[in-house]
């Protein structure tokens, strides 16, 4: 049985190596990292202190022999071979087929002050990819720059552990392209009555010792600067390979680079021409990888992926892209409730949805993610899903059947949670550990909760119409 | 013993005030004299563009033949009221005479708003609200020439679509974001615009005219905008909203509004109980209307009083708007401007060519009104629907 070795640390590569001896691969399994593995999207939680760094450790693979503390060098492509270092000595790790799953490196802009002589953060100035980085945020008062997902989650946590917290971003309001001015700007009140102070239109230009200076002349006090300015595709070492590059390391529908011993997948990965990142899509990939080189299946189609913020202060989920709103032949439906602090936008075909902004509705938002993912016909009273039951009773869809997924990120459908909550997982965390529910993006689990506490009430031991 | 009612005025409210009073007075307890401005009786000035395409001045008359031959109605054309005097209860009119009153009814309508551009004297500059208005630019238009409307309201769009009808190119130029401002939202506005550009209509928002050049001979030439275009433009119309016709309140010593319109209360009584006011020249409770709905309410509630029914106030009127403009259907019914933040506002929206917004009680989820463009559910159809929760098939009733 041919050797299959893995470079990288993050997700991905861990759900890889996992799925591949799922799905029966029997020989050597290589995993190489700098770090022990963790969960990204938790990261927040450790920096808000509802989760202790060990806790985002993803678990110990079976039948794997993970190497950490490893950073690979070079790829010999004729040999077949792979140059670590590990502490101060050089290893050769050989491999019939390689994957690469280096992920992303944080893009750190160019502010005066920010990084040092070497090039390395200056102190009190950090980025946040890795379960160290949260340690680096100290401090009273904390500066986070960045209008995207992963600086509105940041000061949101930051917020939620009692820090004083400034979120700085280029546009008016954060996520200002992915969610349209006015879902943007509810965001950005929301936020503030969370506690962070917003400041809209502009950037940081200067770090000077426990401060930051503004483009338009505002100096603030910051202990810690947190970048959250964007990442780019790892793509150093299939580049120094020869392998072809363009954002990422570009591969086709079997996740093979231009050398056919070579897969890349997860947030290094270039497929289509996009390189879109994400766990959703790194998981998924993993999941088609394992099936590709176990020959369960010979190629990888993208389902579409569901964003949704991490942050306890609002529910706010896209599906689809921006641009579909202004695609000809649309039908568009907007709903914007300033009073319950609610907005949603779809943008319809027939009965099929091809995009979604949605904000503050959370049932809608489990109710058109599984739509759009499947492709399925959206509820015919749109308006009584968005509204819900407070304004309206609300129509009992085909999602609610027995079979209905429930986690979307980690695919387990509700006969599942049967059989655990029958095996005597009766919270949530049980549940979660039980089924993985609830691990991924974290949107189903008001849904979880509510079955916990739905089977609670039924007649004991357990719901009996499931099987 | 008769008492002498003064109308001054003889419009669409005017008239239906006296036609009123006429069938509710059995007992003949009053005669009427009223002063009309123009040379034609009262004439249905909401349906006035049809009279470019055909239909004649009897078609829109308003006042039949039992009201032109009854004994009790002194109708004087062309003979408009100038000053009036509340101490000798005396209306005096343009050809010098003294007209006694027990009650005085005011009813002169509003004057079309020319915008105080240089050049406006040119001629074939034309107001549109009269049948002499549209009689002169059926005589000044000219196949296949530019012309230029001024104001994209509901009556500029009639006016620039009366003008495509005569063989004209008409551009409309509206200084707000969108036409028909007043009534319709941005999205409900594209569709029009969309019927509009497939009319061949040429609409400019967000620009004014900066001024107006004439030819040589004195009619107008061109016309140049705040933006810097330049339009050729062989015939203006002037359609950027009306002005309440006020003037006998100074006169007469009556309270103006603060937007101008003479001061009545909720029954449409001025400070003087013998002198009222109805239609676009009355500022009821400081507010004036310009629909007629409104102003036939006014009319209904003034001739029941002075029959000695019982009124009711005439209360916030129902906007409610339903046409058909430029082969586009629009219309709005219920409230369509809520208290900011207070309603959940849901739009269905299809490209351009439909466009349904609704408002919803925020914390009921109880209909409170909607505005509709293009091929979408009738005012009729949904109108009912306000107070109530909607139903689920709701979207479908909008864009069926």
């Amino acid at each position: 049985m041919s050797g299959i070795l893995v470079v990288g640390d993050g997700p991905a590569a861990h759900r890889l190596a996992e799925r591949l001896r799922g799905h029966g691969h029997t020989g050597p399994l290589t995993v190489l990292g700098a770090e022990p593995a963790h969960h990204r999207p938790l990261l927040t939680d450790v920096v808000a202190g509802r989760l202790p760094a060990e806790a985002v450790r993803l678990p110990p693979l079976p039948d794997t022999r993970v190497s950490t503390g490893t950073v690979v060098t070079g790829i010999d492509r004729a040999r077949h071979e792979v140059r670590a270092r590990q502490g101060g000595t050089e290893t050769v790790h050989s491999y019939d087929t390689l994957v690469l799953a280096t992920g992303a490196r944080p893009v750190v802009p160019d502010i005066v002050g920010a990084t040092g002589g070497d090039g390395h953060l200056a102190a009190g100035v950090t980025t946040l990819r890795t379960a160290s980085d949260c340690a680096r945020i100290t401090g009273e008062t904390v500066v986070v720059l960045g209008g995207g997902p992963l600086g509105v989650e940041t000061a949101s946590a930051l917020a939620a552990r009692g820090t004083d917290t400034t979120l700085i971003c280029a546009h008016p309001h954060p996520l200002h392209e992915r969610l349209g001015e006015t879902c943007a700007a509810l965001l950005t009140e929301t936020l503030e009555q969370a506690g962070v102070t917003m400041l809209g239109g502009r950037t940081v230009v200067r770090r000077t010792p426990d401060r930051v200076l503004l483009d338009d002349g505002t100096n603030l006090r910051a202990d810690t600067l947190v970048l959250c300015t964007g990442a780019a595709p790892d793509v150093r070492l299939a580049r120094a390979a020869g392998l072809r590059v363009r954002t990422g390391i570009v591969v086709d529908d079997r996740l093979r680079t231009s050398d056919p011993h070579i897969h890349a997948l997860g947030d290094c990965a270039e497929l289509n021409g996009r390189a879109p990142g994400g766990v959703d899509t790194a998981w998924a990939q993993a999941d088609a990888l394992a099936a590709i080189l176990t020959g369960h299946a010979t190629v990888h189609r993208p389902t579409p992926t569901v964003f949704r913020l991490r942050t306890r202060f609002a529910d706010v989920s896209c599906v689809g892209d921006p641009a579909d709103f202004d695609r000809p032949g649309a039908r568009t439906v907007t709903l914007t409730d300033q009073a319950n602090r609610r907005h949603a936008r779809l943008a319809l075909r027939d009965e099929h949805l091809v995009a979604a902004v949605l904000f503050g509705v959370p049932e809608a938002i489990a109710a058109l993610g599984i739509a759009h993912r499947y492709g399925r016909p959206v509820p015919s009273d749109l308006l009584g899903l968005l509204l819900g039951p407070p304004a309206r009773p609300a129509p009992v869809g085909s999602e609610t059947d027995e079979d209905a997924l429930v986690c979307l990120c980690n695919n387990v459908r509700r006969p599942a949670l049967v059989k655990a909550w029958q095996s005597g997982a009766r919270t949530v965390t049980a549940l979660a550990g039980a089924t993985r529910a609830t691990t991924g993006c974290g949107g189903c689990g008001p849904l979880v909760a509510r079955l916990c506490d739905d089977w609670e009430h039924e007649a004991r031991p357990a719901p009996e119409r499931a099987r | 013993m008769t008492r002498t009612l003064v109308v001054v005025g003889h419009g669409m409210v005017g008239h239906r005030l006296v036609d009123r009073l006429r069938s509710l007075d059995t007992s003949g307890d009053w005669r009427f004299v009223v002063l009309a401005e123009e040379a034609h009786p009262a004439y249905n000035r909401m349906a006035l563009s049809s009279y470019l395409t055909g239909r004649t001045r009897n078609d829109l008359a308003l006042a039949d033949r039992a009201f032109l031959d009854d004994p009790r109605v002194d109708l004087r054309l062309a003979c408009p009221a100038v000053s009036a005097d509340r101490g000798a209860r005396t209306v005096l009119t343009a050809h010098g005479e003294h007209v006694p009153y027990d009650a005085l009814v005011l009813a002169t309508g509003s004057r079309p708003f020319v915008p105080p551009v240089p050049g406006r004297d040119a001629g074939h500059c034309f107001v549109y609200r009269t049948f002499d208005d549209l009689d002169g630019i059926r005589r000044a238009a000219r196949r296949g020439l530019p012309a230029v409307v001024v104001g994209g309201g509901l009556l500029g769009l009639e006016a620039a679509h009366g003008l495509s009808r005569l063989g004209m190119r008409p551009h409309v130029v509206e200084s707000a974001p969108h036409p028909m401002p007043t009534q319709l939202d941005a999205g409900a506005a594209r569709v029009l615009h969309r019927g509009a550009t497939e009319l061949g209509l040429d609409l400019r928002c967000r620009t004014a005219v900066a001024s107006i050049e004439a030819h040589p001979e004195g009619t107008v030439g061109a016309v140049r905008l705040t933006d810097g275009t330049v339009l050729d433009c062989a015939l203006l119309v002037f359609a950027a909203g009306v002005r309440p016709r006020d003037e006998l309140a100074a006169a007469l010593g009556l309270e103006r509004g603060d937007r101008g319109g003479i001061v009545v209360d909720e029954y449409c009584r001025t400070t003087d109980e013998r002198i009222w006011a109805v239609g676009e020249c009355a500022a009821v409770q400081g507010r004036c209307h310009g629909l007629v709905a409104p102003g036939y309410r006014m009319a209904d509630t003034v001739a029941r009083r002075l029959a000695g029914h019982p009124v009711e106030a005439v209360g916030v009127p129902d906007t409610s708007t339903e046409l058909k403009l430029l082969g586009v259907h629009v219309a709005t019914f219920g409230t369509t401007d809520p208290a900011a933040g207070r309603a959940v506002e849901i739009v269905f929206a299809e490209d351009t060519t439909r466009y349904a917004k609704v408002f919803l009680q925020h914390d009921t989820g109880s209909l409170l009104g909607g505005v509709l463009a293009g091929d979408t559910g009738s005012r009729a159809e949904l109108g009912p629907l306000v107070g109530r929760r909607p139903p689920a098939h709701f979207e479908r009733l909008l864009l069926p």
